[in-house]
Protein backbone atom coordinates (compact mmCIF):
# COMPACT_ATOMS: atom_id res chain seq x y z
CA UNK A 1 0.00 0.00 0.00
CA UNK A 2 1.72 3.51 -0.72
CA UNK A 3 2.24 6.20 1.63
CA UNK A 4 -0.40 8.18 0.30
CA UNK A 5 -3.03 5.23 0.17
CA UNK A 6 -1.70 4.65 3.91
CA UNK A 7 -2.81 8.40 4.61
CA UNK A 8 -6.30 8.09 3.12
CA UNK A 9 -7.29 4.82 4.86
CA UNK A 10 -5.99 6.72 8.61
CA UNK A 11 -7.70 9.62 7.54
CA UNK A 12 -11.13 8.50 6.44
CA UNK A 13 -10.83 5.45 9.71
CA UNK A 14 -10.18 8.60 11.87
CA UNK A 15 -13.28 9.89 10.89
CA UNK A 16 -15.04 7.15 10.84
CA UNK A 17 -14.44 6.78 14.54
CA UNK A 18 -14.59 10.10 15.47
CA UNK A 19 -18.13 9.66 14.06
CA UNK A 20 -19.19 6.32 15.45
CA UNK A 21 -18.28 8.14 18.78
CA UNK A 22 -20.07 11.25 18.76
CA UNK A 23 -23.46 10.42 19.87
CA UNK A 24 -25.06 13.99 20.79
CA UNK A 25 -28.99 13.52 22.01
CA UNK A 26 -31.47 15.77 20.72
CA UNK A 27 -31.69 17.59 24.21
CA UNK A 28 -28.53 18.55 23.77
CA UNK A 29 -28.56 20.18 20.81
CA UNK A 30 -29.51 24.11 21.78
CA UNK A 31 -26.89 25.48 21.49
CA UNK A 32 -26.31 23.65 17.94
CA UNK A 33 -29.83 24.83 17.07
CA UNK A 34 -28.74 28.25 16.90
CA UNK A 35 -28.76 30.28 13.81
CA UNK A 36 -24.99 30.69 13.62
CA UNK A 37 -24.45 27.81 14.23
CA UNK A 38 -26.45 26.10 11.37
CA UNK A 39 -25.06 28.95 8.60
CA UNK A 40 -24.44 32.40 9.10
CA UNK A 41 -24.94 32.80 5.38
CA UNK A 42 -28.10 33.74 3.66
CA UNK A 43 -28.54 31.72 0.18
CA UNK A 44 -28.49 35.14 -1.66
CA UNK A 45 -25.72 36.62 0.39
CA UNK A 46 -23.13 33.30 -0.26
CA UNK A 47 -24.88 32.95 -4.22
CA UNK A 48 -23.37 36.61 -4.66
CA UNK A 49 -20.40 36.19 -2.81
CA UNK A 50 -19.37 32.81 -4.82
CA UNK A 51 -20.10 34.83 -8.16
CA UNK A 52 -17.68 38.13 -7.40
CA UNK A 53 -15.18 35.32 -6.48
CA UNK A 54 -15.84 33.45 -9.57
CA UNK A 55 -15.02 36.24 -11.54
CA UNK A 56 -11.95 37.38 -9.88
CA UNK A 57 -10.13 34.14 -9.14
CA UNK A 58 -9.15 30.91 -10.93
CA UNK A 59 -9.68 28.64 -7.98
CA UNK A 60 -13.00 28.59 -6.66
CA UNK A 61 -15.09 25.67 -5.82
CA UNK A 62 -15.92 23.69 -3.00
CA UNK A 63 -18.81 25.26 -1.98
CA UNK A 64 -20.94 21.95 -3.28
CA UNK A 65 -23.00 24.44 -5.99
CA UNK A 66 -22.06 24.43 -9.59
CA UNK A 67 -20.48 27.53 -9.89
CA UNK A 68 -20.28 29.98 -13.47
CA UNK A 69 -23.45 30.61 -15.29
CA UNK A 70 -22.04 33.58 -16.92
CA UNK A 71 -19.88 35.27 -19.14
CA UNK A 72 -17.87 37.10 -16.83
CA UNK A 73 -14.46 35.46 -17.24
CA UNK B 1 -39.65 18.50 34.60
CA UNK B 2 -36.43 20.47 33.98
CA UNK B 3 -35.44 18.14 31.48
CA UNK B 4 -38.74 18.12 29.90
CA UNK B 5 -38.60 22.03 29.28
CA UNK B 6 -35.39 21.31 27.92
CA UNK B 7 -36.43 18.83 25.59
CA UNK B 8 -39.47 21.42 24.36
CA UNK B 9 -37.03 24.37 24.34
CA UNK B 10 -34.17 22.19 22.07
CA UNK B 11 -36.96 21.04 20.17
CA UNK B 12 -38.34 24.63 19.21
CA UNK B 13 -34.90 25.38 18.55
CA UNK B 14 -34.42 22.73 15.89
CA UNK B 15 -37.49 23.66 14.73
CA UNK B 16 -36.96 26.85 14.20
CA UNK B 17 -37.18 28.03 10.64
CA UNK B 18 -40.16 25.76 10.51
CA UNK B 19 -42.31 27.83 12.74
CA UNK B 20 -43.51 29.91 9.69
CA UNK B 21 -44.78 28.12 6.41
CA UNK B 22 -42.13 30.08 4.43
CA UNK B 23 -39.79 33.21 4.45
CA UNK B 24 -38.94 36.12 1.88
CA UNK B 25 -35.97 37.41 1.35
CA UNK B 26 -35.17 40.87 -0.62
CA UNK B 27 -31.70 41.84 -0.87
CA UNK B 28 -29.78 44.57 -2.49
CA UNK B 29 -26.26 43.64 -3.36
CA UNK B 30 -22.90 46.42 -4.27
CA UNK B 31 -19.73 45.74 -5.91
CA UNK B 32 -17.44 48.21 -6.36
CA UNK B 33 -13.64 48.32 -7.84
CA UNK B 34 -11.97 50.38 -10.10
CA UNK B 35 -13.27 49.85 -13.28
CA UNK B 36 -16.33 47.59 -12.91
CA UNK B 37 -19.57 48.03 -10.52
CA UNK B 38 -22.35 45.61 -9.63
CA UNK B 39 -25.47 45.92 -8.63
CA UNK B 40 -27.93 42.81 -7.77
CA UNK B 41 -30.95 43.40 -6.48
CA UNK B 42 -32.57 40.31 -5.89
CA UNK B 43 -35.35 37.65 -4.21
CA UNK B 44 -35.10 34.30 -2.33
CA UNK B 45 -38.35 32.64 -1.03
CA UNK B 46 -38.92 29.16 0.81
CA UNK B 47 -41.91 27.27 1.37
CA UNK B 48 -42.72 24.67 3.33
CA UNK B 49 -44.79 21.75 1.25
CA UNK B 50 -46.52 19.70 3.37
CA UNK B 51 -45.00 17.90 6.51
CA UNK B 52 -41.81 16.59 4.56
CA UNK B 53 -41.06 19.27 1.52
CA UNK B 54 -39.16 22.21 1.07
CA UNK B 55 -39.45 24.57 -1.48
CA UNK B 56 -36.89 27.57 -2.65
CA UNK B 57 -37.10 30.08 -5.38
CA UNK B 58 -34.60 32.73 -6.44
CA UNK B 59 -34.51 35.69 -8.94
CA UNK B 60 -32.51 38.27 -9.32
CA UNK B 61 -30.84 40.70 -12.04
CA UNK B 62 -27.18 41.84 -12.56
CA UNK B 63 -26.26 45.30 -13.61
CA UNK B 64 -22.61 45.29 -14.37
CA UNK B 65 -20.70 48.80 -15.29
CA UNK B 66 -17.60 48.33 -17.13
CA UNK B 67 -14.61 49.77 -18.44
CA UNK B 68 -14.28 47.48 -20.95
CA UNK B 69 -16.14 44.06 -22.41
CA UNK B 70 -13.11 42.21 -20.95
CA UNK B 71 -13.87 43.55 -17.29
CA UNK B 72 -10.50 44.73 -16.06
CA UNK B 73 -8.77 45.88 -19.47
CA UNK B 74 -8.84 48.91 -20.56
CA UNK B 75 -11.28 49.80 -23.61
CA UNK B 76 -15.27 51.00 -24.42
CA UNK B 77 -17.50 51.00 -21.61
CA UNK B 78 -20.08 49.06 -21.34
CA UNK B 79 -23.44 48.44 -19.61
CA UNK B 80 -25.17 44.73 -18.89
CA UNK B 81 -27.74 43.26 -16.96
CA UNK B 82 -27.63 39.29 -16.42
CA UNK B 83 -30.87 37.74 -15.49
CA UNK B 84 -31.06 34.67 -12.89
CA UNK B 85 -34.07 32.23 -11.75
CA UNK B 86 -33.81 29.36 -10.47
CA UNK B 87 -35.91 26.53 -7.90
CA UNK B 88 -35.02 23.55 -6.00
CA UNK B 89 -37.32 21.03 -4.27
CA UNK B 90 -36.29 19.19 -1.01
CA UNK B 91 -37.81 16.34 0.34
CA UNK B 92 -37.59 14.72 3.58
CA UNK B 93 -37.84 10.69 4.07
CA UNK B 94 -37.44 9.17 7.79
CA UNK B 95 -33.37 9.60 7.51
CA UNK B 96 -33.16 10.89 4.03
CA UNK B 97 -34.04 14.06 2.02
CA UNK B 98 -33.50 14.13 -1.48
CA UNK B 99 -34.79 15.95 -4.43
CA UNK B 100 -33.15 18.73 -7.32
CA UNK B 101 -33.64 22.00 -9.04
CA UNK B 102 -32.70 23.97 -11.86
CA UNK B 103 -31.04 27.31 -12.65
CA UNK B 104 -30.86 30.18 -15.47
CA UNK B 105 -29.23 32.98 -16.23
CA UNK B 106 -29.47 35.15 -19.28
CA UNK B 107 -27.72 38.00 -20.76
CA UNK B 108 -27.23 39.32 -24.34
CA UNK B 109 -24.23 37.29 -24.79
CA UNK B 110 -24.52 34.17 -22.73
CA UNK B 111 -27.26 32.08 -22.08
CA UNK B 112 -26.33 29.17 -19.06
CA UNK B 113 -28.51 26.59 -17.57
CA UNK B 114 -28.10 23.96 -14.71
CA UNK B 115 -30.08 20.95 -13.19
CA UNK B 116 -28.86 19.20 -9.94
CA UNK B 117 -30.19 16.35 -8.12
CA UNK B 118 -29.14 16.08 -4.00
CA UNK B 119 -29.68 13.37 -1.74
CA UNK B 120 -28.85 13.54 2.32
CA UNK B 121 -29.37 10.85 4.81
CA UNK B 122 -28.61 11.30 8.08
CA UNK B 123 -27.09 9.03 10.66
CA UNK B 124 -26.03 7.92 14.04
CA UNK B 125 -29.00 9.76 15.53
CA UNK B 126 -28.54 13.03 13.12
CA UNK B 127 -25.48 13.46 14.19
CA UNK B 128 -23.96 12.65 10.71
CA UNK B 129 -25.50 13.82 7.45
CA UNK B 130 -23.79 12.67 4.56
CA UNK B 131 -24.65 13.94 0.84
CA UNK B 132 -24.32 14.33 -2.43
CA UNK B 133 -24.31 16.92 -5.42
CA UNK B 134 -24.42 16.24 -9.18
CA UNK B 135 -25.46 19.08 -11.30
CA UNK B 136 -24.96 19.39 -15.55
CA UNK B 137 -25.08 22.43 -16.84
CA UNK B 138 -25.11 23.68 -20.25
CA UNK B 139 -23.54 27.39 -21.45
CA UNK B 140 -23.58 29.21 -24.90
CA UNK B 141 -21.93 32.21 -26.05
CA UNK B 142 -23.01 34.63 -29.23
CA UNK B 143 -21.70 37.60 -29.18
CA UNK B 144 -24.51 38.73 -31.22
CA UNK B 145 -26.35 41.52 -29.95
CA UNK B 146 -23.35 41.96 -27.55
CA UNK B 147 -21.73 45.77 -26.64
CA UNK B 148 -18.29 45.01 -28.43
CA UNK B 149 -16.13 46.26 -31.29
CA UNK B 150 -15.76 42.64 -32.44
CA UNK B 151 -18.12 42.23 -35.87
CA UNK B 152 -17.28 38.36 -36.52
CA UNK B 153 -19.64 35.98 -35.01
CA UNK B 154 -18.39 34.27 -31.76
CA UNK B 155 -20.31 31.37 -30.85
CA UNK B 156 -19.48 28.57 -28.65
CA UNK B 157 -20.60 26.35 -25.71
CA UNK B 158 -19.60 25.01 -22.54
CA UNK B 159 -20.53 21.69 -20.40
CA UNK B 160 -20.29 21.30 -16.85
CA UNK B 161 -20.44 18.42 -14.87
CA UNK B 162 -20.65 18.71 -10.79
CA UNK B 163 -20.06 15.77 -8.36
CA UNK B 164 -20.07 16.88 -4.65
CA UNK B 165 -19.64 15.24 -1.25
CA UNK B 166 -20.51 16.40 1.68
CA UNK B 167 -20.25 15.15 5.70
CA UNK B 168 -21.44 17.22 8.59
CA UNK B 169 -20.70 15.96 11.89
CA UNK B 170 -21.51 16.77 15.41
CA UNK B 171 -18.70 16.45 17.40
CA UNK B 172 -20.02 17.49 21.02
CA UNK B 173 -23.58 19.53 22.08
CA UNK B 174 -21.46 22.85 20.68
CA UNK B 175 -18.82 21.16 18.26
CA UNK B 176 -19.38 20.70 14.64
CA UNK B 177 -17.63 19.65 11.29
CA UNK B 178 -18.29 19.76 8.19
CA UNK B 179 -16.68 18.64 5.08
CA UNK B 180 -16.79 18.96 1.14
CA UNK B 181 -14.88 17.38 -1.69
CA UNK B 182 -16.28 19.10 -5.03
CA UNK B 183 -15.25 17.39 -8.99
CA UNK B 184 -15.82 19.70 -11.32
CA UNK B 185 -15.53 18.86 -15.25
CA UNK B 186 -16.05 21.41 -18.06
CA UNK B 187 -15.98 20.82 -22.04
CA UNK B 188 -16.14 23.17 -24.54
CA UNK B 189 -15.63 27.05 -25.01
CA UNK B 190 -13.52 28.58 -21.75
CA UNK B 191 -12.45 31.73 -23.21
CA UNK B 192 -13.31 35.02 -22.82
CA UNK B 193 -13.91 35.90 -26.53
CA UNK B 194 -13.13 39.97 -26.13
CA UNK B 195 -9.76 39.61 -24.41
CA UNK B 196 -6.95 39.99 -26.52
CA UNK B 197 -3.40 38.43 -25.57
CA UNK B 198 -0.02 39.93 -26.69
CA UNK B 199 2.11 37.50 -28.81
CA UNK B 200 4.64 37.75 -30.88
CA UNK B 201 4.26 41.74 -31.22
CA UNK B 202 0.73 41.44 -31.77
CA UNK B 203 -3.06 40.72 -30.18
CA UNK B 204 -4.40 37.48 -30.53
CA UNK B 205 -7.55 36.23 -29.44
CA UNK B 206 -7.04 34.51 -25.62
CA UNK B 207 -6.87 30.26 -26.62
CA UNK B 208 -7.23 27.94 -23.47
CA UNK B 209 -7.50 24.01 -23.41
CA UNK B 210 -11.39 23.05 -24.12
CA UNK B 211 -11.22 20.77 -21.11
CA UNK B 212 -10.52 21.27 -17.48
CA UNK B 213 -10.44 19.22 -14.35
CA UNK B 214 -10.99 21.06 -11.17
CA UNK B 215 -11.19 19.16 -7.62
CA UNK B 216 -11.85 21.25 -3.89
CA UNK B 217 -11.61 20.04 -0.53
CA UNK B 218 -13.00 22.07 1.65
CA UNK B 219 -13.21 21.41 5.61
CA UNK B 220 -14.25 23.21 8.95
CA UNK B 221 -15.20 23.90 12.37
CA UNK B 222 -17.86 25.51 13.83
CA UNK B 223 -18.07 25.89 17.93
CA UNK B 224 -20.50 28.19 20.62
CA UNK B 225 -18.72 29.33 23.58
CA UNK B 226 -21.77 29.64 25.61
CA UNK B 227 -20.06 31.67 28.46
CA UNK B 228 -19.39 35.09 25.79
CA UNK B 229 -22.42 34.01 23.59
CA UNK B 230 -19.66 33.72 21.06
CA UNK B 231 -19.94 31.27 17.79
CA UNK B 232 -15.92 30.85 15.96
CA UNK B 233 -16.08 29.35 12.38
CA UNK B 234 -12.40 28.23 11.08
CA UNK B 235 -12.38 26.75 7.50
CA UNK B 236 -9.90 25.77 4.58
CA UNK B 237 -10.18 25.30 1.41
CA UNK B 238 -7.34 23.52 -0.94
CA UNK B 239 -8.04 23.25 -4.83
CA UNK B 240 -6.03 21.79 -7.86
CA UNK B 241 -6.64 21.51 -11.54
CA UNK B 242 -5.30 20.37 -14.61
CA UNK B 243 -4.27 23.80 -15.80
CA UNK B 244 -2.18 24.25 -13.16
CA UNK B 245 -3.67 26.20 -10.79
CA UNK B 246 -3.42 25.58 -6.87
CA UNK B 247 -5.28 27.32 -4.26
CA UNK B 248 -5.28 27.51 -0.94
CA UNK B 249 -7.86 29.92 1.09
CA UNK B 250 -8.10 29.69 4.99
CA UNK B 251 -11.21 32.04 6.56
CA UNK B 252 -12.24 32.56 10.37
CA UNK B 253 -15.51 33.95 11.06
CA UNK B 254 -16.19 35.21 15.00
CA UNK B 255 -20.08 35.57 15.33
CA UNK B 256 -20.73 37.58 18.41
CA UNK B 257 -24.11 37.85 20.52
CA UNK B 258 -24.55 41.66 21.34
CA UNK B 259 -27.56 41.52 23.06
CA UNK B 260 -30.49 39.06 22.23
CA UNK B 261 -31.52 38.96 18.49
CA UNK B 262 -28.89 41.50 17.47
CA UNK B 263 -25.75 39.36 16.11
CA UNK B 264 -22.08 41.11 14.66
CA UNK B 265 -20.20 38.90 12.61
CA UNK B 266 -16.71 39.63 11.29
CA UNK B 267 -14.50 37.44 8.58
CA UNK B 268 -11.30 37.57 7.24
CA UNK B 269 -10.64 35.39 4.14
CA UNK B 270 -7.16 34.86 3.06
CA UNK B 271 -7.29 33.29 -1.18
CA UNK B 272 -3.68 32.82 -2.66
CA UNK B 273 -3.59 30.81 -5.49
CA UNK B 274 -0.35 29.93 -8.24
CA UNK B 275 -0.56 30.63 -11.89
CA UNK B 276 -2.20 28.08 -14.76
CA UNK B 277 0.58 26.41 -16.33
CA UNK B 278 0.27 28.39 -19.45
CA UNK B 279 -0.37 31.95 -18.33
CA UNK B 280 2.44 34.77 -19.50
CA UNK B 281 1.53 38.74 -19.43
CA UNK B 282 3.07 38.02 -22.91
CA UNK B 283 4.40 35.83 -25.12
CA UNK B 284 7.32 35.80 -27.86
CA UNK B 285 5.15 34.28 -30.71
CA UNK B 286 1.62 33.36 -31.16
CA UNK B 287 2.22 29.97 -33.15
CA UNK B 288 0.21 27.20 -31.80
CA UNK B 289 3.03 24.83 -32.24
CA UNK B 290 4.87 26.77 -29.63
CA UNK B 291 2.28 28.60 -27.68
CA UNK B 292 -1.09 26.34 -27.75
CA UNK B 293 -2.66 28.55 -25.42
CA UNK B 294 -2.66 32.02 -25.06
CA UNK B 295 -3.96 33.91 -21.54
CA UNK B 296 -3.26 36.93 -19.70
CA UNK B 297 -6.76 36.63 -17.44
CA UNK B 298 -5.39 37.67 -14.05
CA UNK B 299 -7.76 35.03 -12.78
CA UNK B 300 -5.35 32.65 -14.36
CA UNK B 301 -2.38 34.69 -12.38
CA UNK B 302 -0.40 33.76 -9.18
CA UNK B 303 -2.56 35.93 -6.99
CA UNK B 304 -3.52 37.05 -3.86
CA UNK B 305 -6.92 37.86 -2.29
CA UNK B 306 -7.84 39.32 1.36
CA UNK B 307 -11.02 39.83 2.56
CA UNK B 308 -12.07 41.37 5.65
CA UNK B 309 -16.17 41.77 6.05
CA UNK B 310 -18.54 42.36 8.94
CA UNK B 311 -22.12 42.26 9.34
CA UNK B 312 -25.01 43.23 11.29
CA UNK B 313 -27.89 40.41 12.14
CA UNK B 314 -30.75 41.99 13.70
CA UNK B 315 -34.25 40.27 14.24
CA UNK B 316 -37.51 42.41 14.31
CA UNK B 317 -37.78 41.29 17.75
CA UNK B 318 -35.44 43.27 19.62
CA UNK B 319 -37.25 46.50 19.37
CA UNK B 320 -40.35 44.88 20.72
CA UNK B 321 -42.45 43.70 17.63
CA UNK B 322 -43.74 40.17 18.64
CA UNK B 323 -45.51 37.24 17.10
CA UNK B 324 -44.57 36.36 13.81
CA UNK B 325 -43.51 39.83 12.41
CA UNK B 326 -40.86 39.49 15.13
CA UNK B 327 -39.02 36.95 13.46
CA UNK B 328 -38.65 39.41 10.73
CA UNK B 329 -34.99 39.91 9.95
CA UNK B 330 -32.51 42.66 8.83
CA UNK B 331 -29.15 42.14 7.72
CA UNK B 332 -26.32 44.79 6.50
CA UNK B 333 -22.63 43.64 5.51
CA UNK B 334 -19.64 45.42 4.29
CA UNK B 335 -16.82 43.79 3.11
CA UNK B 336 -13.46 45.25 1.87
CA UNK B 337 -11.21 43.06 -0.84
CA UNK B 338 -7.56 43.56 -1.03
CA UNK B 339 -6.75 41.97 -4.50
CA UNK B 340 -3.18 41.74 -5.91
CA UNK B 341 -4.48 41.91 -9.85
CA UNK B 342 -4.81 44.92 -11.76
CA UNK B 343 -8.20 44.87 -10.69
CA UNK B 344 -7.05 46.73 -7.72
CA UNK B 345 -8.97 46.70 -4.47
CA UNK B 346 -12.90 46.25 -3.99
CA UNK B 347 -15.35 47.12 -1.50
CA UNK B 348 -18.75 45.21 -1.45
CA UNK B 349 -21.98 45.82 0.45
CA UNK B 350 -25.45 43.93 0.84
CA UNK B 351 -28.48 44.63 2.82
CA UNK B 352 -31.19 42.14 3.13
CA UNK B 353 -34.82 41.82 5.19
CA UNK B 354 -36.23 38.60 5.50
CA UNK B 355 -39.79 37.95 6.39
CA UNK B 356 -41.35 34.78 8.01
CA UNK B 357 -44.98 34.30 6.25
CA UNK B 358 -47.55 31.82 6.62
CA UNK B 359 -49.83 30.98 3.48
Amino acid sequence: MSRRARVTFLAVAAALSVAACARVKPYQREHLARRAMVSDEQPGEARFQQHARGSREGADGGTGEAGGGCGCN
Amino acid sequence: MRLQLILIAATLASAGPARADGELSVRGAYYKERSTRVEQPMMDARFDVGEQGELRAHMLVDSISSASVAAGAAGTPFDEKRYEGGASYLHTLDIFRFGGGARASSEPDYKSAIASLRGEVALAQRNTILGLNLAGGRDTLSNEGAQSDIVDPIEGRLWTALGSLSVSQVLTPVLVAQGTYDLVYLSGFQENPYRSVSAGGTLEPERVPATRLRHAVQGGLRTFLPMTRTTLAGSYRFYVDDWGVIGNTPEVRVIQEIVPDLDAHLRYRLHHQTAADFYETTYPTADPAVEPYLTDDAKLSELTTQTIGLKLDVLASLVGIHGQLGQARAEAMFEYIIQSTYFGNAVAAQIAVTFPFRY
